[in-house]
């Protein structure tokens, strides 16, 4: 089997969290099959990134240039497929991620490689590649092998594949990207920040959710800043919005929103039928609840029977404390 | 845009604005329309209502959100109707649904209204649970399928799927088994009845709805109804005739009545309580049932019985009709009329209010805890009590 | 504009706790299953009767798959669509390669200016098949829209990047969007809406009418077969003092990448 290429997405001068997974996971196929682990990085000022990829990396392919300096799909795709029909790697790795999902089926089409998308495990058996999907809001994995192929496409999902530091000295080569092409059919226009205010919690990736056990109006301070830590947003259930606290805006339940976070973290909130429905869709749950029997234990995945008062501001200082050194 | 096809467009604007849509029966204030009572602004009143939805419907306003909330926020209690000095009474809740009918044609309904038809179209109940949970409610309690025996005993959507409604069809069930009531339910089979999905517009999935219950009723051999919700006796004794189905209707107060009276159920057991009871408006002034609960509550001994100021025809409207109890249109406020209405109750001195309805019950316990009067007064279904004094847990 | 929306229809399982794989473990038990139109087609078919609204021209609703299918044709008509065609195959099993091919010959015959797809689906959630008819159309694409300004001959979009930050593009047209929740609100469709879009007709084709012989759809990725994730039991208690606690649900957020 020849070699395996992690594709490492770089924006705003660094590499993208999900990177060091894929080249965790990639490292580990790489020893396996005992085969190179490459890794190319693209954009304008990637040095640091191809000497930070280069602790995993067998081989570094760094392509320099201005124009590439964002990690659009079009141009990205053009300086990747002659580099993978020049290397023929066996397999493409990266991230599931929003840049992946723009490019990488086009990918796919252009070079005539297969694509799986968002794997939760990739495996070698026997030579051949095997992939595990999510399926069905989670219920069901699918095991999916690929048809014979020079090279296949795999992104996995952000997550399921922990990272493995590692202190190789890869090298790290430099090469030209050659398409001269304008991409005017399809022309960026900048990055824009999402406004202040006005708040749609169904399109929040975290939810920090505040019931009647957060007792009063102030505590909820202590929600919103939880919920800046976790670059997520308050949200609660109907007493709250009852009491005049919070408005119906953030309401999730049966009279308020339905919500599919990837993470719904409920302060105080008791789990009453009315709110579940609006809640259970989220694909992970946390819940802190003074009583044991409440019934939002049987629905969270996660659960501290404790006083919110004691446990939040420690959540808080702990997630801070973990986000200031991973930076 | 006018709204051409408008049923109503001939006698709409014959509502003259005397105002008399808000009082009670009683007339001690202007605060029996619930949604007037919430918001205290007449365009929520029933009058109010009909002059926006006649602009609307001339073309004089347009379609916004807003107004979908206002047409919305009628919980179809029928105070007005029943205060109306005009002949066009009859109609004029109609004529709010109507309103309601041309928006859903149209697709322009708030959010959780559309979220209700829909979870009501795929799964069959407001809530958009699963099909295959909604006879999870009966789990041991040895309630049989319905196989020909003397009652169909139709549960509803609140009651089979909201936790405090699946109590109380549960006690129900154990009563009328101990008063050896020969009865069955559907279970998993049980779809919506289309009351509040008609009085939310949606007119062609009420007619289904109507349409595939009175086929799977009548393929069972039902003949006899005994309902949980005022909702579902309205649609299955009123409207349900209307799509072949002549089935004989029972909302329990009434079949508890007759039981209590016949000596096939005993509640000599007593309960010790003063009791205020609510009218529920689909037993109420859809009905005019006052009398069969309040019979059931008295025939138990050690009940006293308090009657709020507004009662029977001038009751207040829990707020939770037109689909309010999902949609929520009235909540958020101490004016909401479920939060007067258990001031109401709790000025009464009564330590239960009475209920006779699943969805009067969320309603009012919601309020009591928003009230903070959860030490003081609890909310009770009446057939919770009977269960009591009969000694069912 | 010339707009053609494909859509699909999904069995409705966030509602379902255990589903239930089937005898040749390919597939799953269906037959107690409610079925739906794909959530992000929803808001993708609301897009497009906006567009048409405020652009005239054509819209066009394409499925590929056997004739329940017509459900989702139905919700398209009753919208407004003008045309539905369904490609009469059951592809449900296929890999979106060949699903890709199938829907690319059929929008290829049809005027296009803009070809909407939702971002992904409910059921599979691969995320692949609107970029892969974009790459095979020749036409360029942007993933994950939600934002969408239309003129005659270019859109403005914002795509969705993580962390609240968009990305904006303009596009020449023709071209392929994939469609994002949360663009729009997507209207209710009434019962009677839908019936009345019963009257109106609907394309059926098959395979051969496209010139597409079953043989040439060769599929790239394989199914081995389905299986049931390791079951969970209601949450998991992180016990010990306050701080203990937080330390250890701190942990398991950041692996779980969730910061």
């Amino acid at each position: 089997m020849s070699g395996i290429l992690v594709v490492a997405e770089h924006r705003n001068k660094s590499l993208a969290d999900i990177v060091h997974q894929m080249l965790s996971k990639g490292r580990q196929l790489a020893d396996q099959a005992q085969v190179e682990l490459l890794a190319v990085v693209i954009g304008r000022d990637i040095d640091a990134s191809a000497a930070e990829l280069a602790r995993w990396a067998d081989r570094v392919i760094a392509v320099k240039n201005d124009r590439l300096e964002e990690p659009l799909a079009g141009p990205y795709q053009k300086a990747l497929s002659p580099l993978i029909r020049e290397r023929k790697p066996k397999i493409v790795l990266m991230g599931h991620s929003s840049f992946a999902m723009d490019m990488a089926p086009s990918l796919s089409v252009e070079l005539e490689a297969p694509l799986a998308t968002d794997c939760v495990d990739i495996s070698l058996q026997n030579g051949d590649v095997l992939v595990t999907r999510s399926i069905y809001n989670g219920k069901v994995n699918a095991i999916h092998s690929f048809a014979q192929s020079e090279t296949v496409i795999i992104t996995g999902r952000v997550g399921e594949f922990p990272v493995e530091d590692c202190h190789r000295q890869g090298q790290v080569e430099e090469i030209e990207f050659a398409s001269e092409e304008g991409f005017n059919y399809k022309k960026f226009e900048g990055y824009l920040e999402e406004e202040a205010g006005g708040v749609d919690i169904t399109q929040a990736e975290v939810l920090v959710s505040v019931g009647r056990g957060i007792k009063e109006k102030k505590n909820i301070q202590m929600a919103e800043e939880l919920a800046e830590v976790l670059s997520g947003v308050v949200s609660c259930s109907r007493p709250v919005v009852d009491y005049g606290w919070l408005p119906s805006e953030r309401q999730v339940g049966l009279s308020g929103k339905t919500v599919k976070p990837k993470l719904y973290l409920g302060l105080g909130i008791s789990g009453a039928f009315q709110h579940v429905v609006g809640m259970k869709g989220a694909k992970m749950t946390v819940a802190i609840n003074k009583d044991a029997k409440a019934p939002i234990f049987s629905v969270a995945n996660y659960g501290i029977v404790g006083d919110i008062l004691q446990v939040v501001p420690e959540l808080i200082s702990k997630i801070s404390e973990l986000k200031g050194k991973t930076g | 845009m006018a709204v051409i096809d408008y049923k109503y467009k001939d006698v709409i604007h014959r509502c003259f604005r005397c105002g008399y849509c808000k009082f009670p029966n009683n007339w001690i204030d202007v605060n029996n329309c619930p949604a007037y009572a919430r918001f205290r602004m007449e365009t929520y009143s029933c009058g109010g209502r009909l002059w926006l939805v006649r602009a609307w419907v001339n073309g004089e306003i347009d379609w916004s959100e807003h107004f979908a909330q206002i047409v919305y926020s009628c919980t179809a209690c029928k105070n007005c109707e029943q205060q109306c000095p005009l002949r066009f009474n009859v109609d004029i809740v109609n004529m709010i649904v109507a309103a309601k009918s041309e928006m859903v044609e149209r697709g322009e309904i708030p959010p959780s209204a559309k979220e209700f038809l829909e979870n009501v179209q795929r799964q069959g109940n407001p809530y958009g649970n699963s099909r295959e949970k909604r006879g999870e409610w009966m789990e041991g309690t040895g309630i049989e399928a319905y196989q020909g025996q003397e009652f169909l005993y139709y549960v509803g959507c609140v009651g089979s799927y909201d936790t405090r409604g699946q109590k109380t069809a549960r006690v129900l069930g154990k009563v009328l088994q101990k008063a050896g009531v020969s009865f069955g339910v559907l279970g998993n089979d049980e779809n919506c009845d289309g009351n509040e999905v008609r009085s939310l517009g949606e007119e062609t999935l009420f007619e289904m709805l109507a349409e595939e219950n009175v086929a799977q009723f009548q393929s069972l051999g039902v003949q006899k109804i005994v309902t949980l919700s005022p909702h579902s006796y309205n649609a299955m004794k009123n409207d349900y005739p209307g799509f072949n189905g002549g089935f004989d209707v029972a909302h329990y107060t009434q079949l508890l009545q007759s039981l209590i009276s016949d000596g096939r159920l005993d509640v000599s057991g007593g309960v010790n309580a003063t009791v205020t009871y609510h009218d529920p408006c689909f037993l109420g002034r859809w009905n005019e049932e006052y009398e069969a609960p309040r019979n059931v509550l008295k025939s138990i001994p050690g009940i006293q019985l308090i009657e709020m100021e507004r009662n029977r025809d001038g009751a207040l409207c829990c707020g939770g009709g037109g689909g309010n109890f999902y949609i929520d249109l009235l909540g958020g406020s101490e004016d909401s009329p479920a939060r007067r209405r258990v001031r109401e109750a709790h000025e009464t001195g009564a330590d239960v209010l009475a209920v006779a309805c699943p969805n009067c019950l969320t309603m009012l316990e919601d309020a009591v805890k928003a009230e903070e009067l959860e030490d003081k007064l609890t909310v009770k279904d009446v057939a919770e009590i009977v269960g009591e004094a009969c000694g069912i847990k | 504009m010339d707009i053609v929306a494909c859509i699909k229809r999904v069995p409705d399982t966030s509602e379902v706790d255990v589903i239930k794989i089937d005898a040749s473990q390919k597939d799953i038990e269906k037959d107690r299953l409610v079925f739906k139109i794909n959530d992000w087609d929803e808001y993708v078919l609301e897009e497009a009767v906006q567009l048409r609204e405020k652009l005239g021209g054509t819209l066009t609703a394409v499925t590929v798959g056997h004739n329940d299918w017509d459900d989702v044709l139905r919700r398209a008509l009753a919208m407004g669509a003008d045309t539905g065609i369904r490609i009469d195959q059951d592809v449900s099993a296929e890999d979106t390669h060949v699903v890709a091919k199938i829907l690319k010959t059929v929008i290829q015959q049809i005027p296009h200016d803009l070809v909407l797809f939702g971002a992904q689906s409910e059921d599979f959630g691969s995320g692949q098949l609107g970029a892969m008819v974009a790459e095979m159309l020749d036409i360029p694409h942007a993933t994950l829209v939600v934002g969408l300004e239309a003129e005659e001959k270019r859109v403005r979009v914002n795509r969705e990047l993580e962390a609240g930050t968009l990305e904006s593009y303009t596009i020449e047209l023709p071209a392929l969007l994939t469609i994002h929740t949360g663009i729009n609100q997507p209207r209710y469709i009434s019962l009677g809406g839908i019936k009345r879009a019963m009257k109106k007709e609907l394309q059926v084709m098959s395979l051969s009418d496209l010139q597409l012989s079953p043989d040439a759809l060769n599929p790239m990725v394989r199914l081995e077969k389905l299986e049931l994730p390791p079951k969970g039991e209601g949450a998991e208690l992180i016990t010990g003092a306050p701080g203990e606690a937080a330390e250890q649900l701190t942990k398991i957020l950041k692996d779980t990448g969730i910061f």
